[in-house]
């Protein structure tokens, strides 16, 4: 059963596009990354899911369920975490919680109590007052305090410190196996091959990938630099794999896909004085990836 | 009702300062009184220095002004200034405040239709001025009592006091009306000063004649406390218009709502 049905969802801001002709299902049960780079139409899209913005054409549906005529009682068992949060003044961290679960008519009570042990979250604290870090965590409460069936989050680990991110991780984890859908939306790879089992790319506006995760995990590039002290030739490491390599005198850079340890032997048979390998982001594999198919 | 008990809770302070400089402004002025009535023909004589036009810009109206009620009018012309300021600031302000504190995310991803928030912050700064009407009208009553020197109409002066309430609406609607449809409102309170001073300056201009359709372009002249002495009650045509236009304009602002478009922060 799909939970969220998109059908070539469009919206344009006066004559700039927002997002054109998007589709794509979330099935229940699952946990679907949403990616893309920056300005690529990922908030639009939560946006007009949400019924804070309304589609210039196309359709949605969540719990089969029309987004534009349906929004108040779909959102009653939506929780949403938005990228930024902000809260009312003076108020204290519960009082923010409980204004929350207010609108959502059981008692969230315990819940609250729960996910604050998780979190590490002082209720007693003034929103004011928490650094940017804990202001998330009260986002991550607020959004999950009243037990809903759909999360849909925004990027929601900036700002977290590692340990926290992991609790974060495992507290969505544990909802999805009592059968929680997760929407997540990020340009963080990591957390996306963490968490989810399918993924829809977006690109300026248009949906260009959607694949499972095991698949863009076998497209995964590493990023190497390394400074050679031996002599070596420019070509030294174009290898089948390798792309965008660049030499900057003793300074090799390049992305590689493929079985690593062709280049471990490489690197095994030169003086390297120093070597970084870092995954990139998913916005460099669009960047190159992507713009290379066009 | 809880949206509704939340804006109650953040707007108290507000409440209370403006209700207590409202009544401090009018005890303060209105003590003045006794003075005057004792020496009521010299002050009228003092009022006669000046130019006519600046005496009905003033809201100075020579031949009541010693009387009770007739000072009560000059006074209440400035509380209802002030006063009108408050409701047009709370009624830019109670909806405007979501998207300047960057709230509105949180707020309209609740299962609530945006129909109810406007309703429920409405029906929240509406009473806030209902507060601040109902403890003025106390105050200004006992004032009344104890500064009077002979009886006086309670039936005009409970008319008089009440448009302080009627032009407190017509400028908290209008705010409301102008928060829907202002992309973002930054900064509230010139905002507010400015509107509400430039439709009194605007009265005060109008040259005080009963027909002049000019009187309909600004709040304060629909429901003047010196034409409420002078006419023993409000004029009708003032009130059907205030109706209408209150009625158009929250109408005009729940439509509004319903089809914004709320983008990110």
């Amino acid at each position: 059963m799909n939970v969220i049905e998109i059908k070539k969802l469009t919206k344009y801001y006066g004559e700039s596009r927002g997002i054109i002709d998007v589709s794509f299902n979330v099935e229940e049960g699952e946990i679907f990354g949403f990616i893309g780079p920056n300005g690529a139409g990922k908030s639009t899209t939560i946006r007009t899911l949400l019924g804070l913005i309304y589609p210039t054409s196309g359709s949605a549906k969540i719990f089969g369920l029309d987004i534009v005529n349906n929004g108040p009682m779909i959102l009653k068992e939506v929780g949403y975490l938005p990228s930024e949060v902000f809260y009312y003044d003076g108020m204290k961290v519960i009082d923010l919680l409980n204004y929350s679960a207010s609108f959502y008519k059981k008692d969230c009570s315990k819940r609250i109590k729960e996910l604050a042990e998780i979190m590490d979250l002082d209720l007693n604290k003034k929103i004011d007052d928490l650094s940017f870090g804990n202001k998330k965590k009260v986002g991550i409460v607020q959004g999950l305090l009243h037990e809903p069936k759909l999360i849909i989050l925004d990027e929601p680990t900036s700002g977290l410190d590692p340990l926290m991110q992991q609790k974060f991780f495992e507290l969505l984890e544990a909802e999805n196996k009592k059968g929680v859908t997760i929407l997540l939306s990020s340009h963080v790879l990591s957390e996306v091959q963490r968490l989810c089992s399918r993924v829809a790319i977006i690109k300026e506006g248009k949906i260009i990938k959607l694949e499972s995760m095991s698949t863009l995990n076998n497209e995964n590039y590493k990023r190497f630099k390394v400074e050679i002290e031996s002599p070596v030739n420019n070509d030294y490491f174009s290898i089948a794999g390798v792309n965008d390599l660049q030499v900057n005198e003793k300074t090799h850079s390049f992305l590689f896909k493929g079985d690593i340890n062709q280049i471990t032997k490489k690197l095994a048979n030169v003086n390297i004085s120093n070597i970084w390998v870092n995954e990139p982001d998913l916005e460099e594999i669009f960047m190159h990836y992507y713009s290379k198919e066009e | 009702m809880n949206i509704y008990l939340h804006e109650l809770r953040a707007y108290r302070k507000f409440t209370f300062i403006w209700s207590a400089s409202l009544i401090i402004l009018f005890m303060m002025y209105f003590s003045i009184y006794p003075t005057i009535a004792k020496d009521a023909d010299s002050f009228i004589k003092m009022l006669e220095n000046y130019p006519e036009y600046l005496q009905s810009a003033m809201g100075l109206h020579l031949e009541s002004i010693t009387s009770l009620l007739g000072f009560y009018a000059f006074i209440l012309t400035f509380v209802i200034l002030c006063a009108g300021i408050q409701s047009l600031h709370i009624g830019i302000s109670i909806i405007s405040k979501e998207e300047r504190d960057r709230t509105v995310d949180f707020l309209m991803t609740k299962p609530i239709s945006r129909s109810s928030i406007l309703t429920e912050k409405i029906l929240a700064g509406l009473t806030t001025l209902v507060i601040t009407n109902v403890f003025f009208f106390m105050i200004a009553k006992i004032m009344v009592e104890v500064f009077k020197t002979n009886d006086y109409d309670n039936r005009l002066f409970a008319l008089m006091t009440i448009t302080i309430f009627l032009v407190q609406l017509m400028f908290y609607v209008l705010g409301i009306l102008l928060s829907v449809i202002m992309p973002k409102v930054k900064s509230v309170l010139p905002i507010s000063l400015g509107v509400v001073f430039a439709f009194f300056i605007f009265g005060t201009l109008v040259v005080s004649d009963e027909k002049d359709i000019y009187r309909y372009l600004t709040p304060f002249k629909y429901f003047e406390p010196n034409d409420i002495l002078l006419k023993g009650g409000f004029g009708l045509l003032y009130i059907l218009v205030a109706f209408i236009f209150i009625t158009a304009s929250i109408v005009a602002s729940y439509v509004v709502y319903n089809k914004k478009n709320i983008h990110a922060v």
